[in-house]
């Protein structure tokens, strides 16, 4: 039998990757939009092993609504992106300080 | 149970390879298709957790039209890889030790808790119908983030499109506002030239 | 009628015509304002009279009721409005009003061309009814109100003409000083509601003997204390000092000349500055218990009565001579005080205030027919041109310097006997002082009068021309005022040395002066024609002779002497420097702390410090702040990440 431990093991380790993939494609701007789908996908790992658990459909159906948000975000990031693009022709992050305070 | 354990491992292996060929690849289309290879290894096991419903969406909504939008916008965009991958060496050991202290410690946890490290899944009751208990649960006690969810989903198209649409570029017909908010002193300017003796 | 709506009628008169005269004076015209204000003094005057019948018939031996509770604190104190009126009131009730009414009178004539007519007869009734106010009181609260309303009034009255800048500097100075005063008085009142736990006069004076036995102290600081009854009683004649002028709180009164000559008569001379001693003569069994308080008084009063008079001898403005006079006759006042002999101070207080008004009044019908000319060096043979005022002021000099069967004569050498009687420390130097002062005042009083009525004429062509006599609304309160400078010592002295005020003075049996003058007196005619052989009455002489040699006969005489003493001369002509000393010290160490305050205080503290800091203080923060704010996406992201694993470890390791 699988043990829940394993399940949640494989979803630490999907968030690590993604974290990491986060501190190192720090100036590729689609990468870095990849790693926040990973992410995602790591947590709804989780809220899916755990409503098996204990048996309680919640976390699918939060499962749900994280999936409508990511994908609602992941439109919108994508349109942010594509106009930066126009503008600065380029999608390196170092570029992109113009909100500094 | 064998065949389950060999599922999962094997799954659980292709979804974290491609997780590591995304983050580590140099041609962005290539970790498109990476995360997409993930999504579907995912997929395959959040069935292993009797969730079939879930997963099936997954591969239809999440892989069907987000990863083909990031598809979209990759193909579209002519980036120059050779300032991507700048740096690279650089924060490689920062962003390795910072992700494997966070895994660490989550998985400290996890197996710290020896309640959680010995359980298994318990069988679910008789006539368990995963689409019909989401069902009943989705349009009753969640209903309302159920229509919240889909005024989200309106305003992120309407943010999109009004973000990213320039209007027709070969347009050639008149836009008449304009034309009427035009005033003489954009147009003309009266300018004092001296005589020259 | 009875007799407390008497009293209240005689305060309540002033107060209306004051109020009509004030409010509705420019719409009923200068004749109807004049004649409602001096009905009603005049009305208050009699009805004073009345009083007096009634008091010295013996039907009625205390007046003492309250009219309106104002609030009680803890259904224990209570401040309200009450009449106490005995013998030593209804004195200075008929005093007060008949100056006044005289005043009145005079004011038709000297301020008809003034265009603020009404407005000076508002605040003159204003004042006769805070004086009696004042007077009439039966607890501190209304007698302090009745002192600040005085000054009020005083204030805004030297400063009547505002235009004139000299007239807004000295009604400053008047309040200021007067003010400084006051803080000696508050701080006496605060003690006696401490110590007495009442502000209501017959209940405190029935508490003294009490008190005195608890032996209480006031401890000002570790190891200094002193005892209750001084701190009271000196806190209580510091208020008289800033009221009446004593020396070094007198150096209002000369500056308060800038007012028209009416108030100078009404308030400097006969009333206002006879407040502070009205006020230590009613709270004599509080005073005959502090022996320390009595000499103090003594001192006081016999350094202004001489240094003031010495001031009168170089001074050349008619009214500072007049003004100077005050501030010597009030230094008498106040020598007696503190020989204990309180009749007698006020007895000098009543006969002074009609001859030192009538005086005031007679300078300024000099300075009407002058044209408002003031310097006695440009006067000279008014004799010839103005003689009802040429007598009336003989009349009042007579008796200001003492001359036998003047009224000024009964109460002065009284003065000097009691000074002479009394047992306290310095009274041998206080009899030697208020001796040489009797020289002193005759010498510029006549020297006054020589040089404007005598001796040889030096005013300009064209006021000799004008030189007249002055209207009859202006000589007849010089008349009226002369009778009594003539004849109410005469008629009073026995009564006053005998045992007119009775209960209302309390003096202890050892400051036995009062006793000595009793045992010698022996009736008024008596008294007087041993008057002629006494040794005030030669000083007096002696200076009629010498002030008619120095300024008629041989004026080089003077300019030698002047020119001989020129050191005194000068001090004597910056009045010993107390205006330099006081603008120096307290004005300019005000105007230095002012200043001070304002470039460390106003600029540093707060506008650099607190106004400026705040926004630099949150700029600097903010600044550090903005680092945080770079605009990568990726800081945001570890910034995010790093929070979390902190989290994280923390919630493992707990």
């Amino acid at each position: 039998m699988i043990e829940i431990s394993n399940y949640l093991t494989f979803s630490a380790i999907l968030f690590g990757i993604s974290v990491a993939g986060i501190f190192i494609n720090r100036k590729n701007l689609i990468v870095l939009l990849m790693c926040i789908e990973l992410m995602l996908l790591s947590i709804n790992t989780n809220f899916v092993i755990f409503s098996r658990s204990l048996i309680d459909v919640s976390g699918q159906i939060f499962v749900f609504f994280i999936l409508t948000v990511a994908a609602a975000e992941a439109a919108i990031g994508l349109a942010i992106l594509v106009i930066l693009f126009r503008k600065l022709n380029d999608i390196n992050t170092s570029e992109i300080n113009k909100l500094k305070g | 149970m064998e065949i389950l354990k060999i599922i999962f491992y094997t799954f659980s292996l292709i979804s974290t390879v491609s997780a590591l060929q995304v983050i580590l690849s140099k041609n962005p289309v290539r970790s498109v298709l990476s995360l997409v290879l993930c999504f579907f290894s995912t997929a395959v096991l959040w069935m292993l957790c009797e969730s079939e419903f879930l997963s099936i969406v997954l591969i239809l909504v999440y892989v069907g039209a987000v990863m083909v939008l990031f598809l979209f916008v990759v193909m579209m965009l002519d980036i120059k890889t050779s300032y991507i991958k700048e740096g690279f060496v650089k924060y490689f050991p920062l962003g390795v030790s910072v992700a494997f202290l966070l895994v660490l410690g989550i998985v400290y946890s996890i197996t710290y808790n020896t309640i959680i490290s010995c359980k298994t899944f318990s069988a679910y009751p008789e006539n368990y119908n995963n689409v019909k208990i989401l069902g009943e649960v989705l349009f009753t006690e969640y209903l309302y983030p159920f229509e919240i969810s889909g005024i989200i989903l309106l305003v992120a198209m309407i943010a999109a499109i009004s973000l990213t649409f320039r209007g027709s570029q070969k347009r050639k017909s008149q836009d008449v506002s304009a034309q009427i908010k035009v005033q003489a002193k954009d147009r003309v300017k009266l300018v004092d030239i001296k005589e020259n003796e | 009628m009875n007799i407390e709506s008497i009293c209240i009628i005689i305060v309540i008169l002033p107060l209306f015509s004051s109020l009509i005269s004030g409010f509705l004076g420019n719409k009923i015209g200068k004749k109807v304002t004049h004649s409602i204000a001096i009905i009603s003094v005049g009305i208050s005057f009699l009805l004073s009279l009345i009083l007096i019948k009634q008091f010295l018939s013996g039907e009625v031996k205390l007046v003492n009721f309250t009219i309106y509770e104002w609030m009680k604190i803890n259904h224990k104190l209570s401040f309200e409005v009450g009449f106490l009126v005995d013998k030593l009131t209804i004195l200075m009730i008929s005093t007060v009003c008949f100056v006044s009414c005289m005043v009145h009178i005079y004011t038709i004539g000297y301020m008809e061309t003034d265009p603020g007519y009404q407005r000076f007869f508002c605040y003159i009734s204003a004042f006769t009814f805070a004086m009696l106010m004042l007077v009439m009181s039966n607890n501190f609260l209304q007698l302090f109100f009745g002192w600040e309303a005085v000054g009020l009034i005083s204030y805004l009255l030297i400063g009547f003409w505002y235009q004139k800048e000299t007239a807004i500097f000295a009604n400053l100075k008047a309040f200021l000083v007067n003010r400084v005063g006051d803080f000696g008085f508050l701080l006496g009142i605060a003690g006696i509601l401490y110590y007495f736990n009442t502000l209501d006069f017959l209940t405190m004076f029935n508490k003294i003997e009490n008190f005195m036995i608890a032996d209480n102290k006031v401890y000002i600081s570790s190891g200094f204390d002193v005892q209750a009854i001084n701190f009271i009683c000196i806190g209580l004649f510091i208020g008289a000092m800033g009221k009446s002028a004593q020396v070094p709180l007198h150096v209002w009164l000369p500056d308060s000349m800038e007012g028209p000559t009416p108030i100078s008569a009404l308030i400097h001379a006969a009333t206002m500055v006879t407040a502070g001693v009205f006020m230590v003569s009613r709270m004599s069994p509080l005073f005959e218990n502090s022996e320390f308080a009595l000499n103090f008084i003594l001192v006081t009063g016999s350094i202004t009565c001489f240094f003031m008079g010495l001031l009168g001898v170089v001074s050349n403005d008619i009214k500072k001579i007049v003004a100077y006079s005050t501030l010597s006759q009030l230094g008498y006042m106040v020598c007696a005080l503190g020989a204990s002999a309180y009749a007698i101070s006020m007895f000098h207080l009543m006969t002074h205030a009609f001859f030192k008004a009538l005086l005031f009044l007679g300078a300024g019908s000099v300075i009407i027919a002058m044209h408002h000319e003031q310097d006695i060096r440009k006067m000279g043979n008014l004799k010839k041109y103005m003689p009802i005022t040429y007598v009336t002021m003989l009349i009042g000099s007579l008796s200001l310097i003492g001359f036998p069967f003047f009224s000024g004569f009964f109460s002065k050498d009284l003065i000097i006997n009691a000074v002479g009687a009394s047992n306290l420390p310095f009274s041998n130097v206080a009899y030697f002082v208020v001796l040489s002062s009797v020289f002193i005042t005759s010498l510029y009083s006549f020297r006054l009068f020589f040089k404007v009525f005598h001796t040889e004429e030096r005013m300009d062509e064209h006021t000799k021309s004008h030189l007249k006599e002055c209207k009859p609304v202006v000589t007849v309160p010089l008349i009226l005022l002369s009778i009594p400078s003539l004849i109410i010592g005469f008629v009073t002295v026995s009564s006053i040395v005998g045992d007119y005020f009775g209960e209302a003075i309390f003096v202890m049996d050892k400051h036995g002066a009062m006793n000595v003058i009793k045992e010698h007196f022996h009736g008024t005619i008596g008294f007087g024609l041993h008057g002629f052989v006494s040794m005030p009455f030669f000083l007096a002489v002696s200076g009629i002779l010498v002030s008619w040699l120095f300024f008629v006969k041989k004026p080089y005489l003077a300019d030698n002497c002047r020119k001989l003493f020129n050191p005194i001369y000068i001090i004597l002509d910056k009045k010993y420097a107390f205006d330099e000393i006081y603008q120096f010290v307290f004005v300019g160490g005000a105007k230095k702390i002012g200043n001070l305050l304002w470039s460390i205080g106003d600029r540093i503290l707060i506008d650099n410090g607190l106004v400026n800091g705040s926004y630099k203080s949150i700029d600097l923060f903010s600044k550090i702040l903005r680092t945080i704010q770079t605009g990568y996406l990726y800081h945001y992201a570890f910034t995010m990440i790093a929070g979390f694993l902190i989290l994280l470890i923390w919630l493992i390791i707990h």
